[in-house]
Parts: structure tokens; C-alpha cells; sequence
């Protein structure tokens, strides 16, 4: 009994400071936000401009004051895009009381495994990346600062419809969660259209980078313009693959082609690619040249709009908090559900279930670089 | 049906692309008995010393002999470094399978420090343009990868086996100890298939390289599980096998991603793999070993 009463003693002397710790979470003169990102791995370049993105947008606050009179913290992650990196991640992120949002993460598959863990906990999580339409449905603290896919396939099937006037349509998908939902989201959208023929479905493996079989079919079904939903990795071979068989195909991306590597990978044979983005880095904005230019500075290319909605995620996070007024995780949340955000990918609201509506501009490779579509 | 001759034709490349890594496998499995599972990284490695090269300007063949020799000398570096202590410890062979998992990590982790992980876009040598016959295309970069390929394996089989050093290491590949007592010094033949290895390695890489345009330290992972099976359906340790399993490996995967769809490409290798293990252990051209007692 003796030894039971001491044990408990000293389990209560070890835990006091834990306690005490937690009291004093307010007074600490920092507030953290985690940025959980791939920082190495195949999707490293998309997490390290992020993380870039992030820190330009938070030393711009820090300069002016910080929020709440406090200086604001970046507490980088490394997810490698990988779902059991994000989860043990993800408690640890929890497991700090001085953050209080979370940019990140990458994928949506990877994205909705460590949600559950932010939503039970009451940390905010904004992806800028996550496109999964059920993403955003996994609890009241997941926001998506990105549209839903299924925003951007409209997008597609309109430049397809409207401005290439094609009728045969092909859609290949990487072979993922996201590719899968993604992918069978753009075959509905096709078939929905009165105008348009879906003529193939093909998936391709993301550790691939031999499309032959999955272009022959496509051409075999005479496809006139193709919906790519992939990674940046999947439009430079598949591009070059393609052009060599069918030279007059069109090659529809998704937002996310909107990076100079693709560009460097596919040279020639991505001339003439369309992509719907809901940033643009030549815009003439002042706030997003501002940010453009600082962004060049330290990564030597331009952001691509990922980057640009990563930048005003933690815009939108800080905002929130300053909005508040305090660090009531509750009353944050509902500032940033309620929250109406001028920023560089346009103004920013968030529906019910926490998606992004966005304002898309038409992008096409031209001469070697992304310039707005006009006939 | 010229869809049909379209991916045999491509499977047929891509074929010979894994039997170059897949010779990598049998010459050292031939000479150790040990599966180098370093290989797909040391074939990444190839790709990124050709990469490097080239952009040095010293024009493909040049920058390619030279990743062959860089790459042949790490193969022989990994071997005097980690796997020749092992050997002398006479630790047992799992030590040595588990060492080139650890090696392999180490050189792809090498790559992603020194290059970063991002894909870089490979010079688009081989074009010389394409040749098109009833619907069939036939590019000048799957010509020059069938012919650069069945010309470095033609002369490896002859190294193997018209030569004096080739004597020796089918000797130390049938029996280092008498090997050694005929005057072999077998450390030097160990230390020449690895760098027989690493060179074709790099030649694959290389080739592969500049077949898709485009490198990264991932690259070899899958390509270094496919070459195994490869190898191990010609039958590990056999050149020739390594030939044939190749092709054969490279024919069927693209006729299955014709047939049953491209998801299913990545697999095919894996059900030869296993469908080989079931009703042929040893092989096409593998020879039953006989355990005395």
C-alpha cells in the first residue's frame, strides 16, 4: 500500500509540470503553426516551395507586428507524402498546445489519414493541395484551400467544349486514391456533357514513366483531346510519349500542371497544354508581384499556384486569429470559416463543409512558358 | 494488330533494358551466391553520373563511358567497403542480403542530397527520327537502346566466355577454393564483377535515361525489382538467362498493359516471379544445384 501511495506520488509530482505547462500555453510570446509538407521524397519540390511560401507570408506579418502582439513561428514537418509519416506527424502536432493551425497536407490521401487526429484535437487543418471531394467533409476543423476537383474538371470540360470545339474525349488518371476518385469525377463530367464523347478511361502507374500502352489505346479510340490527372511527374513523358504517336492531340491538365518543371520535362511536347489555375505569376496584382518576386529570390523559379494558395492559407490561418482576438481554438475555427480573404489566388470564402470557391483563369504553354488563354 | 506489333516492339526495348540490370544481378549472384539488391540504386546512381556528364558537354558517348567507369568504381567500392569484410568474417549470407538493402538506401539518399529528389529532364540524344511501316513505329531511341544493349551483353557473354579472365570467373563462380589453389586470385575477379556490374548498371541507366528523357534517384527501384525477375526467370546466374528473362519480362508487361490495362503492367513482373519460383525454381537456363553431403 505504502509503495502503491508513493508510485502515485511521484506519478503526480512528474505530471505536475505537464499540467502547469498547459496553464501557461497562453502566455507563451509565440504562436505556432505547423507546416507539414514532403520536404524529401518524390514530392519534395511541391513541399519545399510551400514551405518557401508559407515563411514569406509569415514574415510579413512577423515585420508588421505579429498577431495578437505575438511573433508568429513556422514549425516545418517532413510527411515524405507518406500516410504513415502524417499520422505519427500528426500527433505530434496535437500533442503541441502552442499550435494552433496546420498547413499541409500534400496528397488527400495523406490529408485525410491525419485529419481525424487534427479534428478530435481542435487543430485547424487547411490543405492548399488536398482536392479529394471528400476531404473537407472529414470534420468542422478541415478546411481545403483549394477547390474540389471536380471545380477544375468543369473548367476543363468548358475549354474543351467551348474553346477547342473537340467532341472525342480521353481522360487518364494516375493510379492513386486521388487519380481514382479524381479520375472517375472527370469521366462523370464528360459523359454529363451534351456535346462530348468520352472515348477512353486509361490509369497509369505513378512509378512508370513507359505510357505506351495506355497512349495506343487512347489513340485507338480516337481520343481528339485528353484529360491528364496526375502529378507534374506524369505530363512530361506522357506528353513527349504521346506527341510522338499523335502529334494533333490536346492535352488537358489539372491546376497542379502549373509549375515550370513541366516545362523543362516535356519541352516541346507540352506546347499547346491547357491547365485552369486560380493563380497567375505574371498577374499585375501589386500584392502578388510582391510576393512573386520575393518567392523567385529564394527558390530561382516561379511559384507555381499550390505555392501561391499554400502563402494565402497561412494568410487566412493569421487573419482568423486576428480576427478573434484570442487563441479560443473554437472562435478561431469559426473566424476562418467565416473569414473573407483577399489574397494573391483571389477572394476566399469557405462553404459549409470548408471548401474554397475560386475564380479560375485559363492558362496555356505557349512558346515555352504558361501565358492566360485568349482565342 | 499493329497495336499488338507496336508493344512488342516497345516491350522488346524495354526488355533489353532490363536485362542489362538483370546481368548486373547474375554476374554477382554467379560469383558470390548473393542477390545485390543495391542494384536498382547503383543503375539510379549510372543514370545520374551520365546525367552529370552530360552536362559537361563532352557529348553522349563520351559522358556514357565515363558514368560507366564512375559507376563501375562505386560497384567496387560497395563490395571492398561493406559486403568483402563481411567475407572475411565468413558472416552468414543473410548478413550480406540485408547489407546491399542498407547500401541501396545509402546511394539513393546520396542521389536526393546531391541532386535533390525532383526529376530532371534527360538530353533527347537518340533521336534521329522515326520509321513508320502499316502503323508501326519504329524510333530511332528504341533502335539505338536494342542495338547499344544486345552489343554490351553479346560482349559480356564473350568476356565470360571466350576469354582467360572469363576462365577465371567461371572458376571462382564454380568453386572459389579451388579456384584460388589454381593461382586465381579471386578478391580481383569479385572485384571485376562488381565492376562489370556497376558499367552495365550505368550503360542501363543511361540508355533508359534518354529512352524517357528524364532521371531521378527513385528510378531504380522498380526497375531493379522487375530485372530481378528477370534474372530469376532466365535462371539466376546465367547470362544468357538474364538475356531472355529480360525480353521476355519487357514483351509480356507491355502486351498485359495492352491487354488487361496499365494498372495491371507493374504486376505482370511480379506473377512471372512467382509463377517461376512455383514450377521452375531454377530458371529457363539454370541448372539444378545438386547439394552434397
Amino acid at each position: 500500500m505504502k509503495k502503491i501511495l508513493i508510485a502515485a506520488l511521484v506519478i503526480l509530482a512528474a505530471a505536475l509540470p505537464v499540467f502547469a505547462g498547459g496553464g501557461s500555453e497562453a502566455q507563451s510570446d509565440t504562436i505556432k503553426i505547423a507546416v507539414a509538407v514532403p520536404m524529401t521524397g518524390d514530392n519534395a519540390e511541391y513541399g519545399q516551395t510551400f514551405l518557401i511560401a508559407a515563411q514569406i507570408m509569415t514574415e510579413e506579418w512577423n515585420a508588421a507586428g505579429g498577431v495578437l502582439g505575438k511573433q508568429v513561428e513556422i514549425v516545418n514537418y517532413d510527411d515524405k507524402n507518406s500516410a504513415e509519416e502524417a499520422a505519427s506527424i500528426a500527433q505530434k502536432i496535437v500533442s503541441d498546445p502552442g499550435i494552433i493551425g496546420v498547413l499541409g497536407h500534400f496528397s488527400s490521401g495523406v490529408s485525410m489519414t491525419a485529419a481525424p487526429t487534427y479534428e478530435e484535437n481542435k487543430v485547424i487543418e487547411i490543405s492548399n493541395c488536398a482536392s479529394h471531394p471528400d476531404y473537407s467533409k472529414m470534420g468542422k476543423y478541415i478546411f481545403r484551400n483549394n477547390t474540389a476537383i471536380t471545380e477544375e474538371f468543369k473548367v476543363m470540360v468548358d475549354i474543351i467544349e467551348n474553346d477547342l470545339k473537340l467532341t472525342k474525349v480521353g481522360v487518364v488518371a494516375i493510379k492513386t486514391d486521388w487519380g481514382n476518385t479524381a479520375g472517375g469525377l472527370a469521366d462523370k463530367l464528360v459523359l454529363a456533357s451534351s456535346k462530348l464523347q468520352l472515348v477512353a478511361h486509361e490509369d497509369v502507374l505513378e512509378t512508370s514513366d513507359d505510357h505506351g500502352p495506355a497512349i495506343a489505346k487512347l489513340k485507338a479510340a480516337g481520343a481528339e483531346a485528353v484529360i491528364c490527372v496526375g502529378m507534374y511527374s506524369l505530363y512530361g513523358p506522357f506528353a513527349k510519349q504521346y506527341k510522338e504517336v499523335d502529334p494533333n492531340v490536346q492535352l488537358i491538365g489539372v491546376s497542379n500542371a502549373y509549375t515550370q518543371q513541366i516545362i523543362q520535362l516535356g519541352g516541346q511536347a507540352v506546347e499547346g497544354l491547357f491547365a485552369p489555375v486560380s493563380f497567375y505569376a505574371e498577374s499585375s496584382d501589386p500584392a502578388t508581384k510582391k510576393f512573386v518576386d520575393e518567392f523567385k529570390k529564394r527558390w530561382g523559379a516561379e511559384p507555381s499556384s499550390l505555392a501561391a494558395q499554400a502563402y494565402d492559407s497561412i494568410g487566412i490561418l493569421l487573419q482568423a486569429i486576428k480576427n478573434t482576438g484570442s487563441l479560443d481554438r473554437e472562435k478561431v475555427r469559426d473566424a476562418v470559416q467565416n473569414i473573407n480573404y483577399k489574397g494573391i489566388t483571389g477572394q476566399t470564402t469557405f462553404d459549409a463543409i470548408g471548401d474554397a470557391a475560386k475564380q479560375f483563369t485559363k492558362v496555356i504553354i505557349r512558346g515555352g512558358k504558361f501565358v492566360p488563354y485568349t482565342k | 494488330m499493329a497495336d499488338f506489333v507496336q508493344q512488342i516492339l516497345n516491350g522488346f526495348a524495354l526488355g533489353l533494358a532490363y536485362a542489362l540490370v538483370a546481368v548486373g544481378y547474375s554476374l554477382v549472384f554467379g560469383i558470390l551466391r548473393l542477390i545485390n539488391f543495391s542494384h536498382g540504386s547503383v543503375y539510379a546512381f549510372g543514370a545520374h553520373a551520365a546525367f552529370f556528364m552530360v552536362g559537361l558537354h563532352f557529348g553522349p558517348v563520351p559522358a556514357i563511358i565515363a558514368a560507366m567507369l564512375i559507376t563501375g568504381v562505386l560497384g567496387v567500392v560497395i563490395d571492398r567497403t561493406a559486403l568483402a569484410p563481411l567475407r572475411k568474417k565468413k558472416s552468414v549470407s543473410i548478413a550480406a542480403l540485408v547489407t546491399t538493402l542498407g547500401i541501396s538506401s545509402i546511394i539513393q539518399n546520396m542521389l536526393v542530397v546531391i541532386f535533390g529528389s525532383q526529376r530532371k529532364p534527360f538530353p533527347d540524344f537518340f533521336n534521329f527520327g522515326t520509321l513508320e511501316l502499316g502503323g508501326v513505329r519504329l524510333g530511332s531511341r528504341q533502335l539505338v537502346m536494342v542495338t547499344v544493349s544486345l552489343a554490351l551483353l553479346l560482349l559480356l557473354l564473350m568476356v565470360v566466355n571466350k576469354t582467360k579472365v572469363g576462365l577465371a570467373m567461371r572458376a571462382t563462380a564454380q568453386n572459389q577454393k579451388a579456384a584460388a589453389l589454381m593461382g586465381i586470385n579471386v578478391n580481383n575477379i569479385i572485384t571485376l564483377t562488381f565492376l562489370m556490374g556497376g558499367a552495365s548498371a550505368a550503360i542501363a541507366g543511361g540508355m533508359v535515361g534518354g529512352y524517357y528523357q528524364i532521371v531521378y534517384p527513385s528510378m531504380g527501384f522498380m526497375i531493379g525489382l522487375k530485372a530481378f525477375a528477370a534474372s530469376v526467370l532466365g535462371g539466376i546466374g546465367s547470362l544468357p538467362g538474364a538475356l531472355v528473362g529480360g525480353l521476355l519480362v519487357g514483351v509480356i508487361e507491355s502486351l498485359a498493359a495492352l491487354f488487361f490495362g496499365s494498372n495491371y503492367r507493374d504486376a505482370t513482373a511480379f506473377i512471372i516471379l512467382i509463377a517461376v519460383l512455383i514450377f521452375r525454381p531454377a530458371g529457363l537456363f539454370g541448372k539444378k544445384e545438386v547439394v552434397k553431403v
